[in-house]
């Protein structure tokens, strides 16, 4: 049996004989296999919830009586993101964002009902999900198991007889690293047992699933590097377990907290109010088009008739304030967008900020991935947002112009008392319009917006090794 | 090799620490047979002796043989060489004797049978219920026999000794000293560092005597008395007085 085997074996075999390590070890397994099928129960109850909502949202919808279509626009719809399997793997920023949305014309509103407002404030310091457990406890246990590998041996003098033997330090140390990276697997298996429930699911991706292993396969070996490189460089094992405590403290839970504090204070976002204000106050410049003598609606109007070539809006074979609508809905939605945008835009800035961090600290790099090749990251929260407003853009635009063809200008401006009867449209109208239908990102998207993640926590992987190829090749003499 | 050559081999060592030298040109040589005992006070660098010849320290000049290798290059092979006891023998407390035996020597690619490490604990008077006992409750003796029986048992031509005796009981010390002869009466050149003047006596060939660094004399044994123990005693006072009086 070669010097390597026979190291880990015994680094194993020292593990099983410590009570503690085995009950660590079983109480982390156990947490992930809890967390894996928890967070596969929520998810797939998440689902039915959602699509049943949907469901009576759309059918609601379809159930409104004959009604005028300006009405409608301001009954709205609900529609909901429909969550991706991988999301019970990483539920990312589902919980923050919110998951619903209500659709009404003359303006965009934002995502509602994320699951940190309608939770304990504990869920804000992470919920328990496979990806918790991988990225926060496991290497915590790695440590807890690993801390005293090399530092113990020297602490108690073995670590000379080990090397006495003829085991060169590169034996001992990649021994060590056997061992733990073992432990490491034992210890993403019932992660992995979760991916297997998933793998089986409709709408699972292959692409995106390898990515998310690989990306925790890494993880798990860079902190197994990392923790037997602790142990290889200091003298003594309270010495590795403090400097290891300390390196995943700022590593996994302060740099993750720093970085968006960092990264919003580089590019601040306004708040909602200061934004409902500047909305407002452009929606006022935009014009009044029951003003005669606006500008702009005035020209609007006049560009109508001319293209009817008729003289008064009343001629119109169509009527007029459908038209109008049709050209209010464009020009808020023009400015809606443009504020969407800019807000797009100071995100897209603080993720590159954030990304940044990612160099610095690894677990950002890995949620970064996580989270992108699940779809739960912000971009698929702007995938549905995108997608959300050109649905409301659709169906607004489509109740105008039924406004402008079916309902005639006479009986719209009309006061009498059965004009309100005679502005409604048939019920059949709104069985037509299509129901909201999420299209999640591709396989390739996904996995391409995993990447730079991936690529970090790869490059953090090649240092821990160059650096345990630099510290083992020192062990042969550093013995004391 | 050169079979005439000594197994162990120092020539002109030195190390040194800045202007601090805890070496200073010390050569030595142990044969095929022989046990050599360098005795020497606290600082007098034994231990820096015994660790430039097991390649956990490079000389800053001279040259180091074991075995005709250069453990400053290859510290590996020349430790494959080498049966090592540190003073305080360092196995591990979650194994049994017998566990750790196997290890030592499955580690220096010598693996060997239950039947062989039984032999050699009987050689070195362990007990037979220690056996599979961890080495938690062992005492130093009793760890020094199953180091002892992992050096046995591993057949290298060289033996290293640190403070080997130090903390044993006469009797356990005297068992010890027997342990070691056979090594050598099996061909193995040992080198025993020690300051236990008696215990050297007792065994050595030759002894050596580090100071700062340097061998001051070197005496070989001779006649039935071997070596006159108060005379180096007066010499070096390197052993305790009431010991020699004894």
């Amino acid at each position: 049996m070669s010097a390597v085997r026979l190291i880990a074996r015994d680094e194993l075999r020292l593990m099983r004989r410590n009570r503690v390590a085995v009950i660590a070890f079983a109480l982390l397994v156990l947490l992930t296999l809890i967390a894996a099928m928890t967070s596969w129960t929520h998810q797939q109850g998440v689902a039915d919830l959602r699509a049943r909502f949907q469901s009576e949202a759309d059918r609601a919808f379809d159930a409104q009586p004959d009604r005028h279509p300006h009405r409608v626009v301001h009954y709205g719809h609900f529609i909901f993101r429909p969550l991706g399997p991988l999301a019970a793997f990483d539920p990312g920023v589902d919980a923050f964002t919110g998951n619903s949305m209500f659709l009404e014309g003359h303006r965009q509103n934002t995502a509602n009902f994320g699951d940190v407002r309608q939770s304990s404030q504990l869920i804000r310091f992470g919920q328990l999900t496979p990806a918790f457990v991988l990225q926060i406890l496991a290497p915590l246990l790695l440590i807890f198991l690993g801390y005293g590998a090399l530092a113990r041996e020297r602490e108690r003098g073995t670590l000379r007889q080990l090397l006495a033997q003829g085991v060169s330090g590169r034996q001992l140390f990649a021994g060590k690293a056997v061992a733990l990276g073992l432990v490491a697997i034992l210890i993403g298996l019932p992660a992995m047992i979760g991916f297997a429930l998933i793998a089986g699911q409709p709408g699972a991706l292959a692409g995106p699933m390898a990515v998310i292993a690989l990306g925790y396969a890494a993880w798990l070996l860079l902190w197994t590097l990392v923790v037997v490189l602790v142990s290889a460089s200091v003298a003594r094992s309270r010495d590795a377990l403090l400097a290891l405590l300390a390196i995943w403290a700022v590593a996994v839970i302060l740099l993750p907290r720093i970085a968006p504090d960092i990264a919003g204070q580089a590019h601040p976002l306004t708040t909602r109010l200061e934004t409902d204000i500047a909305i407002q106050r452009d929606l006022r410049q935009l014009g009044d088009s029951h003003n005669a003598d606006d500008p702009f609606f005035a020209a609007f109007k006049q560009k109508i008739l001319d293209q009817y070539g008729v003289a008064r809006v009343e001629d119109l074979p169509v009527n007029y304030k459908g038209l109008l609508a049709i050209e209010g809905e464009k020009l808020t939605s023009r400015l809606f967008d443009r504020y969407a945008a800019n807000s797009f835009a100071t995100q897209s800035r603080q993720s590159t900020v954030m990304n940044g961090f990612g160099l610095l600290s690894p677990t950002i790099a890995l949620r970064h991935l996580s989270m992108a090749a699940a779809g739960t990251d912000l971009a698929g929260h702007r995938r549905f947002l995108d997608q959300a407003e050109a649905y409301r853009f659709d169906i607004v635009q489509r109740l105008n112009r039924l406004q402008a063809e079916a309902v005639s200008y006479a009986d719209d401006t009309a006061k009498d008392p059965g004009a309100d009867r005679r502005k409604r449209v048939a019920d059949s109208h709104w069985d037509r319009i299509p129901d909201f239908a999420f299209r999640p990102a591709s396989a390739t998207a996904l996995v391409g917006a995993a990447l730079p993640g991936l690529a970090i926590v790869i490059g953090w992987l090649f240092a821990a090794i160059a650096a345990a190829w630099f510290v083992s090749g020192r062990l042969q003499r550093n013995s004391k | 090799m050169n079979p005439a050559a000594p197994l162990l081999e120092m020539s002109n060592i030195t190390v040194a620490y800045g202007a601090h030298r805890v070496l200073d040109g010390i050569s030595l040589g142990v044969g095929a047979g022989e046990i050599y005992a360098l005795l020497g006070g606290n600082g007098a660098g034994k231990s820096t002796t015994l660790s430039a010849l097991l390649g956990f320290i490079q000389p800053t000049a001279g040259d180091v043989r074991v075995g005709g290798i250069d453990p400053a290059r290859d510290p590996d092979a020349a430790r494959r060489q080498i049966a090592y006891l540190p003073e305080s023998v360092a196995l591990y407390e979650h194994l049994s004797a017998r566990e750790n035996t196997a290890y030592l020597l499955a580690l220096a690619d010598q693996a060997q049978q239950d039947e062989a490490i039984a032999e050699a604990f009987g050689a070195t008077g362990l007990q037979a219920d220690a056996w599979d006992k961890r080495l938690a409750g062992f005492s130093k003796g009793m760890r020094q026999k199953v180091a002892i029986a992992v050096a046995l048992l591993r057949h290298v031509p060289v033996l290293l000794l640190d403070e080997p005796t130090s903390g044993l009981d006469p009797r356990a010390t005297a068992d010890f000293n027997r342990l070691v002869e056979q090594v050598r009466d099996r061909g193995a050149a040992v080198l025993m560092v020690t300051h236990d003047l008696l215990s050297a006596a007792d065994i050595a060939d030759r002894i050596g005597f580090l100071e700062h660094g340097r061998i001051v004399d070197e005496v070989t044994a001779s006649g039935p008395d071997r070596f006159d123990v108060r005379a180096l005693h007066h010499k070096f006072g390197a052993a305790p007085a009431d010991a020699i009086a004894a």
